[in-house]
This record gives C-alpha cells, sequence and structure tokens, in this order.
C-alpha cells in the first residue's frame, strides 16, 4: 500500500528538482485520491479540484515529508484535509449541506443500469453518514489502510477509527443487501 | 461479505469493491495528472515567494532588535566594569576626619581613593602641629 522504497526515492528526487519523479507520485496515487476526495465531497469535479490542491501542497510541504514513514497516509492527510476545506467554502457559500442530487455526479446513459443504480444508492447513502465516517471507511474498506494509519490520516484516535468504521460498515450493508434482495 | 454488525478488523472486499466502483473518478485518470502537473511550476512559485517575504520581514526586525541588544549591551557591561572613583580628599582633615557613622566616609574615601592625597596637604598638616 503506496510503502515500497519508490515512493521515498521519488520524493527525493523531486526534491532535488526532478519534476519527472513528482508526475510518477501523481500518477501512481491520482485515482486514490481522487477517490478519498470524492468520499469526502461527493461531487465529482469538485473531487478533482480537491485532490489538485492536495498534489500541490503536498509538493509544496514535501521536505516536511519524513521518509521513514508511509507516503500513501502522508498524502492522503493532505488530500483528505483539502477536501475537507473545499467542502467548508462550499457549504458557506451555498449555505446548505451536501447536495445530494450532485453526489451521482450527473445524468448517467440508461444502459449502465443496475451497476450504476447500485452506485448511485451507495454515493447516497455515503452522503448521508457523516463526513468522517464515510471517510474512515473508504480509507479502510476501499484503500486498504490500516486503523492506526487512518487515524494518522484522520487525526483521530485508533479507537475512534474503528467505531466510525463500524457504524458506516452497518449502513452500507444493510444498504447493500437491500438492493441485493431487491435484485433477486 | 458479512451481515453480522460485529466488528472486522479486516477490510470487506465486496463492500470495498462496490464502493471503489461508485467513486471511481469519472474523467481520464491522464488528464487528471496533465493537470496536477500543469500547476507544478506555479506552486512551487507560490509557496516561495511568500517565503522569501516571510524570511525578509522578519530580517529587518531582526537585524535592529540585534543592534539594539548589542548596544544595551556594550553599556551595561561598561557600567559593571568600570570602577566607581571616589574623590580625593581635599586635606588631611577631611580624610582623615571622623566618620558621621562607624567606618566613616572620610577614612573610607582616604583609603579607597585611586589617587594618593596631595604630599603637600600631609606635609602641611605635620608643620602645623609642630
Amino acid at each position: 500500500m503506496g510503502n515500497s522504497p519508490e515512493d521515498k526515492d521519488l520524493v527525493a528526487q523531486t526534491l532535488s528538482g526532478e519534476r519527472d519523479a513528482f508526475g510518477v507520485l501523481v500518477e501512481r496515487y491520482a485515482a486514490q485520491a481522487r477517490r478519498v476526495a470524492r468520499a469526502v465531497l461527493g461531487d465529482p469535479d469538485d473531487a478533482d479540484d480537491a485532490a489538485q490542491d492536495g498534489f500541490l501542497s503536498a509538493l509544496v510541504k514535501l521536505a516536511q515529508y519524513d521518509a521513514r514513514r508511509p507516503f500513501g497516509p502522508w498524502l492522503m492527510r493532505i488530500v483528505a484535509n483539502a477536501a475537507t476545506d473545499r467542502r467548508r467554502r462550499r457549504t458557506v457559500r451555498r449555505a446548505e449541506p451536501l447536495d445530494t442530487s450532485l453526489v451521482g455526479g450527473g445524468p448517467r446513459p440508461d444502459a449502465a443500469a443496475v451497476r450504476s443504480e447500485l452506485g448511485d444508492r451507495l454515493r447516497s447513502a455515503l452522503a448521508e453518514l457523516p463526513e468522517r465516517r464515510r471517510t474512515a471507511v473508504v480509507l479502510f474498506d476501499v484503500e486498504g489502510y490500516s486503523h492506526a494509519e487512518i487515524a494518522g490520516i484522520l487525526g483521530i484516535p485508533e479507537g475512534t477509527v474503528r467505531s466510525e468504521v463500524f457504524h458506516a460498515r452497518r449502513r452500507l450493508r444493510t444498504l447493500l443487501a437491500d438492493w441485493k434482495e431487491q435484485a433477486r | 461479505m458479512k451481515n453480522e454488525p460485529s466488528f472486522d478488523h479486516r477490510p470487506d472486499p465486496e463492500l470495498g469493491g462496490v464502493l471503489r466502483a461508485a467513486l471511481e473518478p469519472r474523467g481520464d485518470h491522464a488528464a487528471f495528472v496533465a493537470r496536477v502537473m500543469a500547476q507544478y511550476e506555479r506552486a512551487l512559485d507560490r509557496a516561495t515567494i511568500p517565503a522569501l517575504d516571510i524570511l525578509a520581514s522578519w530580517f529587518r526586525p531582526g537585524i535592529a532588535v540585534a543592534a539594539a541588544a548589542l548596544v544595551a549591551g556594550f553599556l551595561f557591561g561598561r557600567s559593571i566594569l568600570t570602577p566607581v572613583r571616589a574623590p580625593a580628599p581635599a586635606s588631611i582633615e577631611a580624610a582623615m576626619a571622623p566618620a558621621e557613622g562607624p567606618g566613616g566616609a572620610g577614612l573610607a574615601a582616604l583609603v579607597t581613593a585611586d589617587d594618593p592625597p596631595d604630599a603637600s596637604v600631609v606635609y602641611a598638616s605635620l608643620v602645623d602641629q609642630r
């Protein structure tokens, strides 16, 4: 999970001015950063903006990265913070809660049908969860981070991470079970 | 996927799979990478210029404070190291006059004076006594 020696080598190369090394890091973590940002924000366009903010913020702070630790959690913390900041700004701007109509990411072709419907339901269910809860479950079940790493990313105790993942899973598993039942 | 509510320390592959699909970015991966890298130099520039400004803004008052501290230290050190010069007594009577209190100022002035009393004053007082 992103703890390969190449990460720290790429960081060192970036710090010595090698632009392409940072490009490899972006390439490597882009999908994960975009998913995590989307878990926080819901809207895919906002999520991409936040993921970009996160990468550029990480670039600026790269000298602060401790090469003895895995790069992924360090980067995801910055991305999650960038997404949270963007969400706060958006909430202030719109003065309204997360718009669940945005969660699906706009209209989809009918051909996507079943999988798309489940995706929409999951995104809606995620949007109803508290931000920290949905971010925790995505980091754990989608991105494979440990509880300790998620605690570091979200800046909360490990026990709280376990609790958040537990409650998020319970809600999402219920939804998934209902969907399976309907699909029969 | 497990349906029991008890906590499982392992990632749930089924739930993880459907969540991953639900959160998968819409746009082109390469386009996103290119978009980030297009901001590479700008991000570094933005980070460098304010940092230099901040350092410069710290530098100016820092110099002023350091100069003031040097001057204050010099004056303080000089005041400590320079001995207080007691005025030399004008006559032997003045030098030997009994003090108003114990260990009086007249004797103290003679003993602590840096300059010896004028010899003519001493001899004059001896001649007068004879």
